[in-house]
């Protein structure tokens, strides 16, 4: 043998790689091995991605005693084992070249913990982790990927457990499965549960089975029968899927009433749209429309805070028991806006126009931590949630409609010029959403965008350059991005104070 | 109580002659010095050998006994000062701290000691933070030696070298009266694995065996003419010594191989990279022995010239592996060489790259090209050329399939930090006054320049956040923020930054970030934690310290209250009076406080004691996706997930089962009006009746409200 087996661990700082690495050299040392381990501690350990890295070597008789070199840093095209405890640090290490097909196993957990530029993008900024999984498949001589985060779980143990186990089952290295139990056991912590995760660990090596991903739970939502009839009557079969959820989700925030309009509104863009893209400006804008509709207002989000399914759910995400005492509370802060909005027109227009006049718009917010599970703090937002009923009479809720009316017009003028034109402003709606400042900003960021169309309507690459605005206006908060690409395009941005964050 | 313990690990510090110690590299080190007889150490914390102060502070028992005594000092400069010790007397003594950022500290006792020269044995532990996992600029500490000749030992990473290094290293330096650095890599002061132990010696002179007369020698005092004589004395005694000293003992090496035509020169913390290299291209073995003969400098300073000569004059050419730049010891050995008058070829940076980190990858590489170059007999180099077009091939592949380049994943607060409050308020502050300047400074708070904050203009040193502000602030439209940590405030600040600024009449803020550790190096003990490492109480605080070099505008505010910390930065940044005004932002270390916490709930729970367990959620259909909330945290704990909702394609905000309910989600969502889509739930453990009964009725009638809300509907 001209090296050492060699084994890199790839991981997150504070997730415990050392512990892992500690076991691996604790059996290796009980199996009469040389072995070496090093790794890189310091800040990388506050999070951020690390690695750990483990050489170990038969002793040999002939070699006198003599102790070998073993390496500090692994050498792509000399890495046995790659174990990672995440997806993405997975595709790290075979972005760094450590997994070769000549000799890498890799074993990988797939679950996903977002780095900080994906979670913290304004719309989706996850990495496509199927490109790891591609990658992994060519790139090592074979592989051991699942979701070990999730038989930990199973196991109660920590995912550092199944690893170990993943290892031991996959044989890669010159120990027995005995040694690798010993060390878990010598560790003297929760050494059942580790056990336990250990062998759901070395079983899958063996079978070569991964588990099967987490599907979400399924949305608890009323159905109602009649507008979903409609759709079937008067909807081509590929917009039926997004229509559907359209109507449950509207039956769901108001009444079937509310479906109707909202299937009403979607027949005008049905009857402009044809098979030829498989309507598929029908399916985009249901979907957009819908969430459009459903737009978050005190009375939604009362009404969701106070569901029974929403109890439950909360009890399962905190981890406690059927008969544990959970005490719920809640942030809210609403403020002149918030109240007026669930005023009706006549009465929020003045209130709203002397609160901009004092200057007290923003400044008449008051937080509560409201205890939803006493019946002091359920009441009050029991109570908003009732108001459902009068929505449609809140000034709110006509502003909105106004809004929608206005977005649908510019999708149905786009798609008499521009089929994918129309696509593009049908996808704007999304710049709307959140609360607050948040959902100021997003209206602000729609209006400037849609004040733009008139001059791309007819231009060749009208619906790249909207989309260009459109993925600018999500590029930063501050509203740089748009700006910038607004004045590419010609158009000056108007004077408005940008919330910043 | 330090991050790490190493209750455990010091029983290896009590083996004897001939038994086996199993243990890290810095560990290894610690027993070492007791094995030379070491009087006193001292240092200061900073990965990578943070743990030999961690180390020693755990096995206080056993340096009672041998009557050593450990210092726990204010910072790289009172550790250096601290072996003025061994200028009088024959004292071995040994400090450690983190380089090259620790040795600029202490620099200037270096300077002086070295001079004088030393009677006892100084070995100065450097940990070079250098490459992958370094938290500093990137300098060689190489320089220092040479600038105020001290010697450098460099060895090879494996425990026995980095032993004998530590017993030679005294040796070396009573020799030739001089201090010695020993410099440990990252990856080998953390570097696990085994030697032969000797028996521990108990000083000659210690603090059990007392010294009874002082020693006054005007020639030790570095002041004219002294200095003259001291400058000679290094360059005609001091240093023939060590060279000496270094070929008598061969603390150098030499491993011969059959291709001598060619060879390599490495420093010894580059040769288990250069082994590795040849055993890739089949030209070494596991054990290390090589085809190409290989002179490994276990002390890279001072070079010995009849070595090199000896190695180099029979060869053809001749590779140096020597990492970091500038290539001072490449350039030495260029000078030997043409001194010599041999012709041998000398390669390093041409076939190496002049800066960054040797990886596996790039000393193969560069071995690979030298012999591409040297063409030496007896190597076969079809297959090492191969060996380098599959792997650039796989690399192009490997980058192909994963599309793009994977997002980087910094480091960054930890869950429930208690500093990311603050720059949530600031980020806060900023929607009000605009974007501030803000001189940042070394500890744990220096992430708030990362993403997501990006706070924090400049980083000049450690406590130097408000130094660094002095010129800044009066050319600048508003008023400056400073940030220090409680670490920078005692190791300088105090005196660089606050005094000076009252001295100076400054019109600045500072933000002290007390979190009662020196968090970032592994949570040791400081003067703000209120007792020592021996856990006796010091009666020390930021707050007298302040009043006591005359800062007038005071605040105190618990960093969790981001709103009550945005109102007092705002009321910093706007207010007419003038001068330092400092908020100190108090919270504990989240790391140092579940520590303390979690092993007392263990046992409540265990005892069926009421409990309640505290943490953060968020509804996600209420949660529309924008993420502002993960924009002013940055929590690792709050997070994304897959949208539930089958309308909706970006992820929901979600806090994961990490959360340690530190309550800044709660506090951004009310400072900033954010959202009202999180919630806090507190969960109760081993309820008592009356939490029963509560509940019971609670949930009925609750109950019963939903059920008229379904009715209704």
């Amino acid at each position: 043998m001209t090296r050492p087996t060699t084994i890199l661990i790839a991981a997150l700082g504070g997730e415990g790689g050392g512990v892992l690495s500690k076991w691996v050299v604790e059996a290796a040392e009980a199996a009469n091995l040389w072995v070496q381990f090093t790794s890189v501690p310091g800040v990388a350990q506050r999070t951020g991605a690390t690695t750990y890295y483990i050489e170990m070597l038969p002793r040999d008789d002939t070699a006198d005693g003599k102790a070998p070199v073993m390496a500090l840093l692994p050498s792509p095209g000399a890495v046995d084992v790659v174990v990672a405890s995440e997806l993405l640090e997975a595709g790290r290490a075979i972005q760094n070249g450590f997994v070769t097909p000549d000799c890498t196993t890799l074993i990988a957990s797939t679950h996903r913990i977002y780095a900080i530029a994906e979670k913290s993008a304004m719309s989706d900024g996850r990495f496509d982790g199927d490109n790891v999984m591609r990658a992994a498949a060519q790139m090592a001589k074979r592989t051991l990927m699942a979701d070990m985060g999730k038989l930990a779980r199973q196991a109660g143990s920590v995912i550092n457990a199944v690893l170990l186990g993943a290892m031991a089952g996959a044989k890669a290295l010159p120990v027995p499965r005995e040694a690798f139990e010993d060390a878990i056991r010598r560790g003297g912590i929760a050494v059942e549960e580790n056990l336990a995760g250990f062998a759901l660990g070395y079983d899958l090596a063996e079978s070569g089975e991964g588990a099967t991903d987490d599907s979400s739970e399924p949305q608890a939502v009323r159905p109602d029968a009649a507008p979903i009839d409609r759709i079937e009557q008067g909807f081509p079969e590929q917009t039926r899927p997004i229509l559907t959820e359209g109507v449950k989700r509207l039956v769901d925030y108001q009444d079937a009433d509310y479906a109707d309009d909202y299937l009403d509104r979607l027949q005008v863009v049905r009857d402009l749209d044809g098979p030829e893209r498989d309507y598929a400006l029908t399916s985009e804008t249901g979907r957009n429309l819908a969430l459009w509709m459903s737009f978050e207002d005190l009375i939604r989000v009362a009404d969701l805070k106070t569901r029974p399914e929403r109890m439950e759910r909360v009890r399962r995400e905190v981890h406690a028991a059927p008969d544990q005492p959970v005490t719920i509370s809640e942030f809210l802060k609403p403020g002149v806006e918030e109240w007026c909005s669930v005023m009706p027109p006549w009465l929020a227009r003045p209130l709203l126009a002397l609160a901009e006049r004092t200057g007290v718009t923003k400044k008449l917010n008051v937080g509560m931590r409201l205890k939803t599970t006493t019946v002091l703090g359920f009441l009050p937002l029991w109570l908003v949630a009732k108001l459902r009923r009068w929505r449609r009479g809140t000034y709110r809720f006509r502003q909105e409609q106004a809004l929608i009316e206005q977005w649908l017009d510019q999708v149905l003028a786009a798609a008499r010029a521009d089929y994918d034109l129309a696509l593009e402003v049908a996808d704007c709606a999304l710049l709307v959403k959140g609360y607050g400042d948040t959902h100021h900003r997003g209206t602000r960021n729609f209006k400037l965008v849609m004040a733009a169309l008139p001059s791309l309507i007819g231009r060749e690459d009208g619906a790249a350059q909207l989309k260009a605005l459109r993925e600018a206006a999500l590029a930063d908060p501050e509203g740089d991005g748009l700006d910038k690409a607004l004045t590419r395009l010609g158009h000056s941005r108007p004077e408005i104070g940008m919330a910043a964050e | 109580m330090a991050e790490r313990s190493f209750a455990k690990e010091v029983a290896s510090l009590r083996l004897g002659e001939g038994e086996v110690f199993h243990g890290e590299g810095i560990l290894a080190v610690t027993k070492a010095l007791l094995q030379s007889g070491v009087s006193y150490v001292g240092g200061y914390q900073g990965a990578p050998v943070s743990h030999v102060m961690d180390v020693f502070a755990d096995g206080r028992d056993i340096l009672d006994e041998l009557g050593v005594h450990i210092e726990h000092c204010a910072s790289e400069a009172g550790a250096a000062a601290m072996l003025g010790a061994s200028i009088n007397y024959p004292l071995r003594g040994a400090a450690a701290w983190k380089s090259t950022v620790g040795t600029n500290v202490a620099s200037d006792a270096l300077s002086n000691l070295a001079s004088a020269g030393v009677k006892g044995g100084t070995l100065i532990i450097i940990g070079e933070d250098y490459g992958e996992g370094a938290s500093i600029i990137q300098e060689r500490s190489h320089a220092f030696a040479m600038k105020s000749q001290m010697w450098l030992l460099d060895p090879r990473p494996d425990l026995p070298s980095m032993v004998r290094a530590v017993e030679k290293g005294f040796e070396l330096s009573e020799v030739s009266n001089t201090p010695v650095m020993l410099e440990l890599r990252i990856r080998a002061c953390h570097v696990y694995g085994s030697f032969t132990a000797k028996d521990n010696r108990a000083p000659e002179f210690s603090r059990n065996q007392v010294i009874q007369d002082p020693d006054f020698d005007v020639s030790k005092i570095c002041l004219p003419p002294s200095t003259y004589a001291q400058e000679k004395h290094k360059v005609e005694h001091r240093w023939p010594a060590a060279v000496k000293f270094v070929a008598e003992h061969k603390l150098n090496e030499v491993f011969e191989g059959a291709a001598d035509e060619v060879g390599i020169i490495c420093q010894g913390g580059m040769y288990n990279a250069v082994i590795r290299a040849l055993q890739q291209m089949g030209l070494a073995d596991a054990y290390g022995k090589s085809e190409i003969p290989i002179y490994v400098l276990n002390v890279t300073y001072p070079l010995v010239p009849d070595e090199i000569t000896a190695f180099c004059a029979t060869k053809r050419a001749v590779l140096v592996v020597e990492e970091g730049q500038p290539n001072y010891i490449e350039e030495a050995i260029n000078s030997i060489l043409r001194k010599a008058d041999l012709n041998t070829i000398l390669i390093g940076k041409e076939v190496l790259p002049m800066a960054g980190e040797y990886t596996g990858e790039v000393v193969t590489r560069g071995i690979a090209r030298f012999l591409e170059g040297a063409v030496p007999k007896g190597v076969s180099l079809a297959p090492i050329l191969e060996m380098q077009e599959t792997a650039a091939a796989l690399r192009h592949d490997a980058t192909e399939l994963l599309g793009e380049v994977v997002p980087a994943r910094p480091p960054g607060f930890c869950v429930g930090c208690p500093e990311r409050p603050v720059f949530s308020a600031m980020k806060l502050v900023e929607r009000d006054v605009g974007k501030m300047h803000v001189s940042a400074d070394i500890g744990c708070h220096t992430f708030s320049t990362l993403p997501p904050f990006n706070i924090g203009n400049t980083v000049l040193g450690y406590g130097l956040g408000l130094a660094s502000s002095t010129g800044i602030a009066p050319n600048f439209g508003k008023r400056v923020v400073s940030i220090m940590g409680d670490g920078g405030f005692w190791h300088n600040g105090l005196t660089s930054g606050v005094a000076n600024a009252v001295f100076n009449k400054d019109d600045s803020v500072l933000v002290v970030m007390n979190n009662g550790f020196t968090a970032a190096t592994g949570g040791q003990n400081i003067p703000s934690t209120g007792t020592n490492p021996r856990d006796e109480p010091t009666g020390q605080d930021i707050e007298g310290a302040l009043k006591g070099v005359g800062v007038e505008w005071i605040r105190k505010v618990r960093t969790y209250s981001v709103s009550e910390m945005a109102k007092t930065l705002r009321e910093a940044m706007t207010t007419d009076q003038g001068g330092l005004k400092v908020i100190v932002a108090n919270g504990e270390c989240q790391l140092a406080r579940q520590r303390r916490l979690k092993p007392l709930i263990r046992k409540d729970l265990k005892a069926g004691k009421r409990v309640v367990r505290t943490r953060f959620g968020i509804d996600d259909d209420v949660c529309t996706g924008d993420h502002s909330c993960i924009r002013l945290s940055g929590c690792p704990s709050l997070t994304v997930k897959p949208n539930p909702d089958p309308l909706r394609t970006d992820p929901v905000a979600h806090v994961d089962n990490n959360c340690v309910g530190c309550g800044l989600c709660g506090e951004v969502a009310h400072a900033a009006i954010l959202c009202p889509s999180f919630y806090r739930a507190e969960i109760v453990n081993n309820p008592n009746a009356w939490d029963r009964f509560v509940d019971r009725v609670r949930r009925k009638v609750i109950g019963f409200l939903m059920g008229r809300r379904e009715a209704a509907a």
